[in-house]
């Protein structure tokens, strides 16, 4: 789920850089808070002699050299290390593949926090070193062994405002085909929807967990006439409102945001019992550059400026709370994190995804798809 | 001996680039994460691969007939037109055969999907009220994957037409048969192992899809392709995504000797 959130995430920075909403400069440094929430790297003919190389995978594509051109400056001076950032993309099979080799290449990735964790306890990636990574610097709840949070988004309902005279508020609402009419839409694979799926059906978000699977399923199964599709990626989640195609649909925070400034709240969102997700950095075990040099990078991260940055270039919630006062009040509307957004949702339980996501997700397949 | 000696490098590259690490991937299929069976028994147990494959089935089987009964009329205007008609058949195979299947499936949404050209025209048109469903589901599936594999029917349809003696065709002809007894009974016989190999190519190839089902599927229309890349990456378990490589490749085989036995047609 989450290397389709950051693919989105680059995309979206390319369309924005092509309408001429971000300058070249700001898509830099957006590309280079996505590879970490912070940038580092060194170009090839600068004048620090970097002893020490550093891999960080993420999705970016074809920008990463620029990026780590413009940015790697200021740590390369602080630490030395040049950091290099592969946009392989590292999905979970592909990061196992590396750690298992026992050779990787790879230092750092872009992972769920479940993934990470998962893959830790393989002993694939090394824990997180609380003496170097700062845990006063992220949110309660939101620690893990072996996976830093380096930032947040959101599922949350988008709608289609001029085809309904009330706006829905609830999961209950997206669920209810004969109040809302019209064609909806739900993540394809599977996260947050058993989470609204239960909601609507009436379980108070403090008893979602452990998810009652047959309960969700059951739920999803019985409006699936009503689906017009299943996303799988922001993009397409985002030209399926556009198109009307659907007229309602679950969708992350930052595509939202987009459809709302662009079709001037023709397409609104709410935050209303939305699903919070965390994405995080985490380190290979065995990684090549070591893990001190990786550690003090996801520590260099953490500074509130960077991950406000990251906000305004992408609609991403900062990791660090330091970092929500330092948003204009005109966009705190769009911070998923938010004290008054995050009141209204509830977070996702890493350590249920962890055990389950595999045969959850089959288990979704299999509906969807019947 | 120097036949086997010039075609040692070949076999060299084949053997190293290619059945090295399928056998790798058989080898896993019965030892991750520990030897045994269990991955076939799991993979055959599970409810979802069965959907998954009778699905893949189901979409590949009307591809491969839709195809090919498309293909064919299609392959005769381009060999028995007049120069105008076969130009322009030429350039409506070859002008889709060189798109990437990503612009292809892109283009299909735009024509198909809800607000798309055809539904708009239908609707200005007032010939429907409420636009059509004709993507995101297993009907745009099929369109999509159709339209990639017509040109994959062709050739081999093609290259079995040019090699009816058309002396046979006269002879019918001076015997009285009329136009369509002659093609029914003439000329459709004689390309019968065009249309079985065109059969066979575009079926093969269809069972392995990804991006059109992914892309105009609407998420809802998991093929067996993406049924292993979900379990090579997404969440990984790679013994149970060798052994539906394995199970995919061997039921393959052994639907093509069976067919390629039954249809009689020459292996060379």
């Amino acid at each position: 789920m989450h290397k389709h959130f950051q693919q989105d995430q680059v995309m979206m920075l390319k369309e924005k850089l092509k309408s001429g909403e971000l300058s070249r400069r700001g898509f830099l440094q957006g590309l280079a808070l996505l590879g970490g929430t912070s940038a580092l790297g060194l170009s090839a003919g600068s004048a620090y002699a970097a002893d020490k190389e550093m891999v960080f995978v993420n999705w970016g594509g074809d920008a990463i050299e620029a990026m780590s051109e413009a940015f790697g400056k200021g740590y390369a001076a602080e630490t030395g290390v040049k950091v290099l950032y592969d946009g392989s993309g590292p999905l979970e099979g592909s990061i196992k593949a590396q750690a298992e080799s026992g050779n990787p290449t790879w230092d750092l990735v872009d992972c769920d926090p479940f993934s990470g964790q998962a893959l830790g306890k393989l002993g694939l990636m090394r824990p997180i070193d609380w003496e170097i990574v700062d845990p006063g610097k992220l949110r309660d709840g939101f620690q893990w062994d072996y996976a830093a949070n380096s930032y947040f988004y959101s599922y949350v309902i988008a709608y289609d405002k001029t085809k309904y005279d009330t706006p829905p508020t609830s999961m209950a609402d997206f669920f209810d085909a004969e109040k809302f009419p019209g064609k909806r839409a739900l993540y394809k694979w599977g996260v947050g929807m058993w989470e609204a799926a239960l909601l609507a059906d009436g379980v108070a978000p403090e008893d979602l967990y452990p998810l009652d699977m047959d309960r969700a399923h059951a739920k999803i199964a019985g409006f699936k006439e009503h689906i017009g599709a299943y996303w799988g990626g922001g993009a397409e989640s985002q030209s399926l409102l556009l198109n009307g195609d659907v007229s309602m649909a679950i969708i992350w925070n930052t595509r939202a945001m987009l459809l709302d400034r662009d079709t001037e709240g023709e397409v609104a969102m709410t935050w209303a019992e939305g699903i919070i997700a965390p994405g995080s950095t985490g380190v290979l075990a065995n990684n090549p550059a070591g893990g001190k040099a990786a550690m003090e990078y996801i520590a260099y991260s953490q500074a509130p400026e960077a991950q406000a940055k990251l906000f305004a270039l992408l609609g991403n919630g900062p990791a660090n709370p330091a970092a929500d006062a330092l948003i204009p009040d005109e966009d705190k509307f769009y911070n998923p994190v938010d004290p008054k957004n995050f009141a209204q949702q509830t977070p996702l339980d890493m350590a249920w995804y962890e055990e389950n996501y595999g045969a959850a997700l089959d288990a979704y397949l299999g509906v969807i798809s019947a | 001996m120097s036949r086997l000696l010039l075609l040692s490098p070949l076999l060299l590259f084949l053997g190293l680039a290619y059945l090295l690490p399928l056998s790798g991937v058989m080898l896993q299929s019965v030892t991750t994460p520990e030897p045994g069976l269990q991955n076939y028994s799991a993979a055959l147990g599970d409810p979802l691969v069965w959907s998954v494959i009778w699905r893949t089935l189901r979409v590949c089987l009307c591809v491969t007939v839709l195809a090919v009964v498309l293909a064919y009329p299609l392959t005769l205007l381009w060999l028995k037109g007049n120069t105008a008609t076969r130009v322009l058949v030429e350039l409506a195979i070859m002008i889709p055969f060189w798109l990437s299947v990503l612009s292809r499936a892109f283009g299909w949404l735009s024509l198909l999907s809800n607000r798309g050209l055809i539904n708009s025209w239908l609707q200005s048109l007032g010939i429907i009220a409420e636009p059509l469903t004709m993507v995101r589901n297993e009907f745009g599936v099929v369109i999509g994957m159709m339209h990639f594999l017509i040109p994959f029917a062709v050739f081999p349809l093609a290259s079995a037409m040019r090699s009816v003696d058309d002396r046979v065709i006269l002879a019918a002809r001076g015997m009285g048969a009329s136009r369509m007894r002659i093609f029914w009974q003439i000329f459709v016989p004689m390309t019968k192992s065009g249309i079985v190999g065109a059969a066979l190519l575009v079926f093969v190839f269809s069972l392995g899809f990804y991006i059109v089902p992914t892309l105009l599927g609407g998420g809802r229309s998991v093929m067996i392709a993406e049924l292993i890349y979900l379990r090579i990456f997404q969440i990984p378990n790679w013994g149970l995504a060798a052994a539906l490589s394995a199970l995919l490749m061997v039921s393959i085989g052994a639907f093509l000797v069976a067919l390629i036995k039954r249809a009689g047609v020459s292996t060379t």
